[in-house]
Order: structure tokens, then C-alpha cells, then sequence
């Protein structure tokens, strides 16, 4: 699991990076345009981004636990500034929040790493559970798990559009390998109890998630509660993992839906962005027909709405239905309810958006915005398709 | 018989409920340096001298960097923040003092029943680290949840961080320097950039208040009738 898990990631990161930077050299321009107001500058934003990438390979590629560690933290320290990078009231707020809460966070995971160090002397289950417990709080503040994630939706809505899509699209993943690092070298006494824990944590995001998606106003945040959604999905699917009957299928669920999830969430957020500097709010029932201002935006914002509910040919669809397939039936039954919610609770929002008669006043964009997303998304839906078509000639899931 | 490094936990408990009950800031500050400087020279107040001998060059290295960083440049960056950023020099409790002090009495206790569960099977180890690195994490967390101001936040911090770094070296001495020198830069960065942030957040909100840092959020979607106009930009 760790190993593929890190062959992925070291493709995917820098995928997402290199999307991430090139829509920045478009985004930030045309935001200096429509904003015009005092942000950092632009050399520093650059070489933060640089930075935050190269911590995030760091935390991947390095051997020992306890540099991993310092490369997660220096990705909290080297991210703030990117929140606050329109320093507005709002993101100096959300930029707070999020060093404080991620910095404990990460302490904790840090003495959780101490104590699985201290267990591997002793080989005593007592300490390995002990540790992992800090672990999954500590990381999985990082990761967004629930009750922790109260950071993730303020960073990600006041981010600039293109932090926005790497912290969600790239660094969960990172502060996921971290945990699964962690459960690999859990010794069989400690199993039952870190896969609990997990799942619990686990279906608790999912719920979390659709629960704050139900009402929200801002398009932002739900994208964000997205994120909190999926973590919890990728949690609950390695929780099911050792003990899975079929554990190849578990785990190309799992490597399935980070990829998908990533790239999805990557072009949506740029979207946002987008929408964002054309119509200058957050607001869902502002935004009004887009369907007949922004023909192509809007055909991309409803096909990735569409797209990270998990209808095929994303390979959420795939990954969601190995979940079903693996778990127990109370957790498919559970699940299965409350992606029906969060369905219902995006589409609302992404016909909101699209339909109707356009209201607002809005700005023109340079049409260079939509290049990346539209990459994106031919990948999305050419990944999918090739996954699916793989299934189906090899035999289905067994 | 008490050892060195068991009478140095000691102090760092006293420390914990002292910080539990500090109205001034510049007494909490001089108090997280007390806990640095006795975190950073733990390896050398534990080193069996008799038996082992002189310790080798990385202890040295360690012990002095850290009791530097802990115990001498974060309290002064600290108290440059609290000048600099013109806050008053009050701790403004949530929680009040007393309730904070008997809080921090209850996790020690809790401590020393947490540290019954989970034994030390190294006998070079005192069985003291754990209540004491427990309560202070306890305290650290008390501080950052229970105390109004962003500053005190980052005091917070460091004991919680003390705490942990506490642990670590009662029980992994055998770690690199590369290792210690990384998280020590880590939490000196953090720290640094924290400051900068109370900065900005002083002179946006004219205030370092965290009260006035709560307008993000999802409440009002429970409350629909009282919602103000939450989304602008």
C-alpha cells in the first residue's frame, strides 16, 4: 500500500503543481485587475508556491518519520502566507486559524511519532495505539478529518483560487500518506483498534461534510466540505483495508479516488476562481445564468460538479463502488445515504448557478482562465473512461 | 533518591500550574523560558556522568542549540511582539485563573493515572516523564483555548511544543541531529511567522483580541432567520 500509494503521489504531485502554477501566472494578473487592491507581491507568491512543493515532495520521498514530520510542518508555515496573499481582514483570519489549529495539530503528531518510535523499543500494542491515536488526530487536522477540519473550510475559501486547488488537491493527500505510513508499521495487536478509529473518524467527515453542503450559501465552502467529504470516503476505504477479503481491490479504490479526487477538485477550485473574479462574490444565489454569460465556464462547472459526485465516467464512480462492494453492510447503507445527500446538495447549487436568467453585473475574463481546467478535465474524463474500460475487459469486480 | 533530571521535571510542573495562574504576560513569558531552559539542558541533567563518561559532541550541540532557541530567542521574540504590537500587558482570561489552576492540578492527576496505563519499560527513563510531559502538553492546550489574546495563543503553543520536546528527550536521546535541528527551525519559523501574523492582525483589526477573529464560520447556517450576509468579497 505505502509504496503505491508513494508512486502515485510522486506523479501526481507535480502534475498538480505544474496545473496550479501555470493557472497562477494567469489568475493573479487578471485578479490584480479586477481587485486592484494591496496584495503580496508577486516574486514572494512564487517563491512560496516553490517552496510549499518542494516540502510536499520532501514529506513524500523521505525515508524517516521524523523528517516527514518537519517537511508537513514546514508546508503549514509556507502555505499561511498564500491564504493571506489578498490580506483581508477574512483571510488573515482564515490564515490565523489555519497556522494555529495545523500547528497543534502537527504537534500532536509529532509526540504521536515519538510514542510509535518509543513502541517500536518497547513492542508493547499499549504504545502503538497510544501513538497512532496522536497520529490520526494530528495528521488528520492536516488532512481535514472531522472534528478537526474547522481550518480547511475557512483556508480554502479565502485562498486565491489556484492555493485553493493545491492545499485541497495536493496536500490532503500528503498528511493521507502520513497516516498510512504510520498504520503500516502498527503491529497486529494495534490493528483493530487504528482501523476503528479510522473508520469512525471517517464516516464522521462524511457526514460532516454533507451536513454543512446541505445549506451552504458560499460555492467556495462547499467545494471545501467536498474535500472534507472525500477525505472521509479515502479514510473509510483504508479502514476497511487489512481486513479486506480482496485487498487489491480496496486498494485501487483507494489509489482511484485520490487521483480523481485531486484532479477534480484541482479544475473546480479553478473554476471558482473564475467565477469569483468575474462576478466578485462567493454568494451561490448571486451567481445567476451562468449558462448564458460564460457558455464554456458553465458547461465545466456542471460536468465537474457532476463529475465529483461520483457519476461515471469519473472514477470516483469506480472507487465509490469498490467501497460498497468491501464494506460492511451498515457502512455501504450509511454511505451510500449520506453521498445521495451530497449529491442533492451540489446539484442544487451547480443548477443554481447555471440556470435561470443572469442578474448580477459581471466582468469579462481573458479566455487564457479556462485552459487549465479544460485540460483537466479532458484527463478526468479520459482517465475515467480508460479505468472503466480496463474493469470491464478484465472482468469486473469480484 | 531523586535524580537531577527528576527534580528538573519537578520545576517544570511547578512551571504548568504557575502558567495556569499568570495575570501578566511578562511573567508567563519568563516562565515558558524557565520550561526551555530546563527542556533544552535535559540531556545533559539525565546523562549518567559517572557511568558514561564525558557525553559526545551532538549532545553538547543539542542541549546548548536548544536551551538557546527555548530558553533565550523565542521568550525575547515574544516579548518583542507583546512591545511591538502595543497589546496590554494582561493576560485576559476566559477561564479564570483559579478554574485554571485547578484544571491543570486534575491533568496532572490524570497524568500520573495515564502514566500507571502506560508503563516505561526503560529503566534509564524516569517514570516522571509522562504525567509532567502530559500536563504541560494539558496546559499548553489550556492556554491556547482558555486566554483571549493571539499572543498568549503562541505561549500556548511553545508549552504544548515543551512538553512534547520533554518526552522526547527522555526517551529517544538516540535521535539525529538532523532530526532535532529540523523541528527546532520548524517551531522557531512558526513562531516567527506567528508574530508577523499578530502584527497584521493588530493593525487590520486594530486589536489582538482572537474575539474579533470569528467571522468565518458555518453557524449561521443552523440559525437560518438570523443570518446576517455572511458571503462578500
Amino acid at each position: 500500500m505505502e509504496n503505491n500509494l508513494k508512486e502515485l503521489l510522486v506523479f501526481l504531485t507535480p502534475l498538480l503543481f505544474i496545473a496550479n502554477l501555470v493557472q497562477s501566472l494567469f489568475y493573479l494578473p487578471a485578479a490584480a485587475k479586477v481587485e486592484g487592491k494591496g496584495s503580496m507581491p508577486r516574486v514572494l507568491y512564487y517563491a512560496l508556491l516553490f517552496v510549499f512543493f518542494a516540502a510536499m515532495m520532501f514529506s513524500i520521498l523521505t525515508p524517516s518519520l521524523l523528517l516527514m514530520w518537519v517537511a508537513i510542518e514546514l508546508t503549514t508555515l509556507v502555505s499561511a502566507p498564500l491564504i493571506a496573499y489578498h490580506s483581508t481582514k477574512d483571510s488573515l483570519e482564515a490564515m490565523w486559524k489555519y497556522l494555529l489549529i495545523c500547528s497543534i495539530g502537527i504537534a500532536f503528531a509529532l509526540f504521536g511519532t515519538m510514542l510509535v518510535l518509543y513502541a517500536q523499543s518497547t513492542e508493547s500494542a499499549k504504545w502503538y495505539m497510544a501513538g497512532f491515536a496522536f497520529i490520526l488526530a494530528g495528521y488528520g487536522t492536516k488532512m481535514g478529518l472531522s472534528p478537526f477540519h474547522t481550518w480547511l473550510p475557512d483556508a480554502h475559501s479565502e485562498a486565491p483560487a489556484p492555493v485553493s486547488a493545491l492545499l485541497s488537491g495536493a496536500l490532503l493527500n500528503c498528511s493521507f500518506f502520513a497516516i498510512v505510513r504510520f498504520r503500516e508499521i502498527m503491529p497486529d495487536g494495534a490493528s483493530l483498534f487504528c482501523d476503528l478509529a479510522m473508520l469512525f473518524l471517517g464516516l464522521l467527515s462524511v457526514a460532516v461534510g454533507a451536513v454543512f453542503m446541505v445549506r451552504q450559501t458560499d460555492y467556495k465552502r462547499l467545494l471545501a466540505y467536498s474535500s472534507v467529504e472525500h477525505i472521509g470516503l479515502i479514510t473509510v476505504l483504508y479502514s476497511l483495508y487489512s481486513t479486506s477479503a480482496s485487498q487489491k481491490l480496496v486498494m485501487a479504490a483507494i489509489l482511484l479516488h485520490i487521483a480523481a479526487h485531486s484532479l477534480t477538485k484541482t479544475m473546480l477550485f479553478q473554476l471558482a476562481g473564475n467565477l469569483l473574479l468575474a462576478f466578485q462574490t462567493r454568494a451561490i444565489s448571486v451567481v445567476q445564468g451562468l449558462g448564458e454569460v460564460m457558455k464554456k465556464e458553465a458547461a465545466l462547472w456542471i460536468s465537474g460538479f457532476i463529475l465529483i459526485c461520483g457519476m461515471p465516467p469519473s472514477a470516483l464512480f469506480l472507487s465509490e463502488l469498490g467501497l460498497v462492494f468491501s464494506a460492511p453492510i451498515y457502512v455501504s447503507v450509511i454511505v451510500l445515504v449520506l453521498l445521495f445527500v451530497v449529491f442533492a446538495a451540489m446539484m442544487k447549487a451547480a443548477l443554481n448557478m447555471t440556470m435561470g436568467r443572469p442578474l448580477a453585473h459581471y466582468n469579462k475574463l481573458p479566455k487564457r482562465l479556462i485552459i487549465v481546467p479544460s485540460i483537466l478535465f479532458v484527463m478526468i474524463v479520459a482517465g475515467g473512461t480508460i479505468a472503466s474500460a480496463y474493469i470491464l475487459i478484465s472482468g469486473g469486480v469480484k | 533518591m531523586l535524580t537531577l533530571s527528576e527534580i528538573a521535571m519537578a520545576l517544570f510542573l511547578v512551571a504548568d500550574l504557575a502558567l495556569a495562574g499568570a495575570s501578566r504576560l511578562k511573567y508567563a513569558i519568563s516562565l515558558v523560558a524557565l520550561q526551555g531552559w530546563l527542556v533544552g539542558l535535559m540531556p545533559l541533567l539525565g546523562w549518567q556522568w559517572s557511568l558514561e563518561g564525558c557525553p559526545e559532541m551532538r549532545i553538547w550541540i543539542i542541549a546548548l542549540v536548544n536551551s538557546l532557541v527555548k530558553g533565550v530567542s523565542l521568550p525575547m521574540l515574544l516579548s518583542y511582539a507583546v512591545r511591538k504590537a502595543r497589546t496590554r500587558r494582561e493576560v485576559e482570561p476566559i477561564v479564570s485563573f483559579q478554574i485554571s489552576r485547578i484544571i491543570v492540578f486534575l491533568m496532572a492527576a490524570g497524568g500520573f493515572a495515564v502514566a500507571h496505563f502506560l508503563d516505561i519499560q526503560n529503566t534509564s527513563a524516569s517514570s516522571f516523564v509522562i504525567p509532567v510531559a502530559f500536563t504541560t502538553m494539558g496546559t499548553g492546550c489550556l492556554l491556547i483555548s482558555a486566554r483571549k489574546k493571539a499572543i498568549t495563543q503562541v505561549l500556548g503553543f511553545l508549552v504544548l511544543e515543551n512538553g512534547i520536546s520533554l518526552f522526547g528527550s527522555q526517551l529517544l536521546i538516540e535521535y539525529s541531529l538532523v532530526v532535532e535541528l529540523g523541528i527546532l527551525l520548524d517551531v522557531f519559523a512558526l513562531v516567527f511567522i506567528l508574530g508577523i501574523a499578530i502584527f497584521q492582525i493588530n493593525r487590520t483589526f486594530a486589536s489582538t483580541d482572537t474575539d474579533k477573529l470569528n467571522h468565518l464560520g458555518d453557524t449561521h447556517l443552523m440559525h437560518p432567520h438570523h443570518k446576517h450576509d455572511h458571503v462578500h468579497d
